[in-house]
């Protein structure tokens, strides 16, 4: 057993950060990643939102991310995008499926369509990637659906789904299961119940229970529990047991579909020899002559140093901890104190209306980067330190629903500059 | 780094100065603690880390009762603390809980009775291992279990040890003058050591001295843990308050404490003075000196200082399970580094969140089926790597695997010290003839 060079450091296991370490430790680097927790895949729907709408107080979904981002580029040129390029986003998205499909869980579409799948709450959301597990929910087909909920698990309403897409024009009616396997639990969770689906005795009760209410429905759609490391099979047992398609809909955190991402992508990375830890805080650095020489992190007694080559920032922005603000106005990258680009008055930070089709500024806030991804002002601020996903400036993640395909994008290309 | 304030505020509450209970604030409900916990994922009697942590603690005052029995079902394996996102201390909030129970006299006498014993190896040690082959037939007979069951609600097939025929100690008083050297290091070999395993500090004594330091052995006691995690925290701070005393002056002269039990180690550094808010300025030295014995050693590597050259060979394939208690020590896979270094030696890490003995836990009759439903993954694995033996850092995790696995374990620095060239004792020297 050899040790890996230490090449590649990357703070954060978000969807960039682990794409970042999952492309250098495919060019063979030693790769560590390092993460305060778990976060933004164990909080997103399991899919890869792109572009969803464009202008972004537009009322209409983007239909056709690959025509719509010209535009997208072209008023705003330092959004990521413009940074990494339609072709390297091309190329990321492409990546990602090759690897969900090599795991056994397909993600399907393209670039130049956008799905419409259900929410949760039965609003159509526009998403660019979807396992292949939640495709039968498509919005553009109208063929009735019956949506299954399950008494002991709190977090998803089919009825409130059912009605909403009723007033849409989907045909939608729901049943709420009351399984006598989970009849002793006053509640159960969306991971347990995955787990619980695994179960071939388990699937078949649910299959029993649902096929008295399928009428005409012509296809049946659940929360996102379809199972957690066998989803595919589950998914396929289903559709078999009720002789039409299933799918899922994703929920709140934590998302069942967002942690097989995650399974996938650190799967990747610790076969290709790289390490993943959690409940690695990096809290400062140490710097000479222009480059980073070491992450410091917390531990139990003292902090701990890493000394790595490259170095690469994807903690995520104000939503997932990389960015914090405080009551006296001040914006703060956590470990680096990287100048940021943001509102400067705090009155700035937010519209008046809380969803506001405009977005708040406040969530545009983010690090500076030249094209190669290196923290900047005015010029490079470390030679060796680059910066993915929602720590960047200048994009607005939430009304775009662009999340996930700025972090897919930049963190693969950030693993491919670091790999050169 | 810290070139503004706040950053540097920020900094401090990363380390010490944070209120356990006041970390509850920084939950954003998010349920990621729920998905990762691996007795909420066998078991309907614990509702999840969020539930009887942050949320119920909500409820919880002092002079009140508890609102929520659940929470002594946590087996403390800080998972939980180790996905969170935020950073809310979630197993310690549960150990202040559970403390709590506790002292409002909420424990029946019996179970009381009971975990108050298991909770003092020390005291079982001192009376266990001079008549070792005594009590270890009584320990491990079908007689004693039934009444131990009978009694005091002893799990039957609990994975309890063997006490060693020589106290550790003893070995290294007759060793003292062996090495001298302007280096030195103290060395804290816990209960486990002491009492039941001596050869795994027999280990770290040698891999120490070849590495060119001094070890001294000072008088110890049990560092508390068994005790904190069982709530009685009157007699765990004793415990600390005396190992503070007994070791604090070599720190001052310059010296730092090492341990192979990593328990003990998060212990000192961290557990003692968190569970029990005592942030003396004592108790900060203790916790800035404080090394796990592979912490250490990684030091030393990075400064290139490590003894790295002429290691035996040593082609095996083993199984290595980072015990929970060591990752919540927040240093990454420090063992496997230095596993890295032997020659030939192949490690297949465990990914298992928990073997599942939690400490005294999978010792209790209530918890032991659960212990096993909780270790059950990491057992089949071990079995599926189907080395001669396998690898742990932490002794009651070493027990508990061995026990369900019938495959011996051993330390990781019995490896090292082996590829040293020392000669090994145990389930290691078998393996290596």
């Amino acid at each position: 057993m050899n040790s890996m060079a230490n090449d590649v450091l990357v703070i954060g296991a978000g969807l960039a950060g682990l794409t970042t370490a999952w492309q250098a430790s495919r060019h063979g680097k030693g790769v560590r990643v390092i993460a305060k927790g778990w976060g933004a895949t164990h909080w997103h729907a399991g899919c890869v939102d792109v572009l969803g709408y464009w202008p972004v107080d537009s009322e209409t979904p983007a239909t056709n991310p690959a025509a719509t981002l010209p535009d997208l580029l072209a008023a705003n040129p330092q959004h990521p995008y413009a940074l990494v390029g339609l072709a390297r986003l091309a190329a990321a998205l492409g990546g990602l499926q090759h690897l969900c499909s090599d795991a056994g869980y397909p993600l399907v579409g393209s670039l130049d369509k956008n799905w419409r799948l259900p929410t949760a709450v039965g609003a159509a959301r526009p998403t660019c990637l979807a396992p292949a597990t939640m495709i039968a929910g498509d919005l553009d087909d109208d063929t009735p659906m019956l949506l299954v909920g399950f008494k002991q698990l709190p977090d998803f309403y089919a009825h409130l789904a059912a009605d909403n897409l009723v007033q849409q024009g989907i045909p939608a009616r729901h049943v709420v299961l009351d399984l006598p396997a989970l009849a002793g639990r006053n509640f159960t969770t969306a991971v347990n119940l995955a787990r619980f689906m695994q179960q071939s005795d388990f699937r078949a009760a649910v299959a029993q229970a649902v096929k008295p209410h399928l009428g005409k429905a012509a296809r049946v759609g659940f929360p996102a529990v379809l199972g957690l490391e066998e989803a595919t099979a589950v998914h396929q047992d289903l559709q078999v047991q009720l002789g039409r398609p299933v799918f899922e809909i994703p929920g709140l955190p934590p998302s069942v579909a967002g942690m097989r991402l995650h399974r996938i992508l650190k799967a990747a990375i610790e076969k290709n020899g790289g390490q993943v830890h959690e409940g690695m805080e990096a809290i400062g650095f140490a710097a000479d002559g222009g480059r980073v020489t070491a992450v410091h992190t917390e531990t139990s007694g003292r902090p701990r140093q890493h000394r790595y080559e490259q170095i690469v920032l994807a903690t995520g922005g104000i939503l997932g901890g990389g960015i914090v603000t405080n009551h006296a106005g001040e914006v703060c990258e956590v470990v680096f104190n990287l100048p940021l680009r943001h509102p400067e008055n705090r009155l700035e930070w937010f519209r008046r209306d809380f969803l506001d089709k405009q977005g708040h500024p406040i969530y545009r806030s983010g690090v500076s980067v030249n094209e190669n991804f290196q923290p900047m002002d005015g010029r490079v601020l470390y030679q060796n330190l680059y910066a993915a996903g929602s720590t960047l400036a200048g994009f607005e993640a939430i009304r775009e629903r662009s999340f996930d395909g700025v972090a897919l994008a930049t963190g693969y290309a950030v693993g491919n500059l670091v790999s050169n | 780094m810290a070139n503004n304030i706040w950053q540097a505020q920020l900094n401090i509450e990363a380390h010490t100065l944070k209120p356990v209970e006041l970390t509850l604030d920084h939950c954003i409900k998010c349920n990621i603690c729920v998905t990762a916990c691996p007795v909420t994922a066998v078991t309907d009697l614990f509702p999840g880390p969020k539930y009887v942590g942050p949320q119920a603690g909500r409820f919880r005052h002092q002079g009140q009762p508890s609102p929520d029995h659940s929470v002594d079902y946590c087996n403390g394996c800080r998972v939980c603390n180790m996905v969170c996102p935020t950073g809310v201390k979630i197993a310690e909030i549960n150990g202040r809980a559970r403390a709590h129970i506790v002292q409002s006299g909420q424990v029946p006498l019996r179970r009381k009775l009971r975990n108050n014993l298991i909770a003092r190896p020390e005291l079982m040690g001192k009376f266990g291992q001079p008549l070792a082959p005594i009590a270890n037939g009584l320990l491990h007979s079908g007689f004693g279990r039934f009444f131990a069951k009978l009694l005091l609600d002893i799990a039957p097939n609990a994975p309890l040890p063997r006490f060693s025929g020589e106290r550790f100690s003893r070995w290294a008083h007759k060793r003292r003058d062996a090495v001298r050297s302007d280096r030195k290091v103290v060395y804290f070999h816990g209960c486990s050591t002491e009492y039941f395993e001596a050869r795994v500090g027999k280990a770290a004594v040698q891999v120490l001295e070849a590495n060119g330091f001094e070890v001294i052995v000072p008088s110890q006691n049990c560092c508390g843990l068994p005790l904190l995690s069982n709530g009685e925290f009157a007699a765990a701070q004793a415990y600390h308050e005396s190992n503070i005393r007994h070791m604090v002056d070599y720190v001052k002269q310059g010296y730092v404490i090492v341990g192979t039990s990593t328990s003990c180690t998060l212990t000192l550094k961290e557990e003692a003075p968190e569970m029990l808010a005592y942030h003396t300025p004592d108790a900060r030295l203790l916790t800035a000196n404080t090394f796990d014995i592979h912490e250490f050693l990684v030091h030393l590597l990075d400064a290139g200082e490590l003894k790295t050259d002429g290691l035996r060979p040593m082609p095996l394939t083993l199984a290595y399970h980072p015990p929970c208690q060591y990752r919540a020590h927040r240093l990454g896979r420090p063992s496997t580094e230095i596993m890295a270094l032997i020659p030939e030696l192949t490690i297949i890490e465990s990914q298992a969140a928990c073997c599942g003995v939690g400490g005294t836990y999978g010792y209790k009759a209530e918890k032991y089926d659960i212990t096993m439903a909780v270790g059950k993954p990491l057992f089949d694995f071990v079995q599926q790597v189907h080395g001669p033996i396998a690898v742990c850092d932490s002794e009651t995790c070493r027990w508990n695997i061995a026990a369900a696995t019938g495959v011996p374990l051993v330390h990781p620095i019995e490896l090292l010290a082996a590829a040293y060239g020392y000669e090994p004792e145990g389930p290691l020297a078998e393996v290596m003839t």
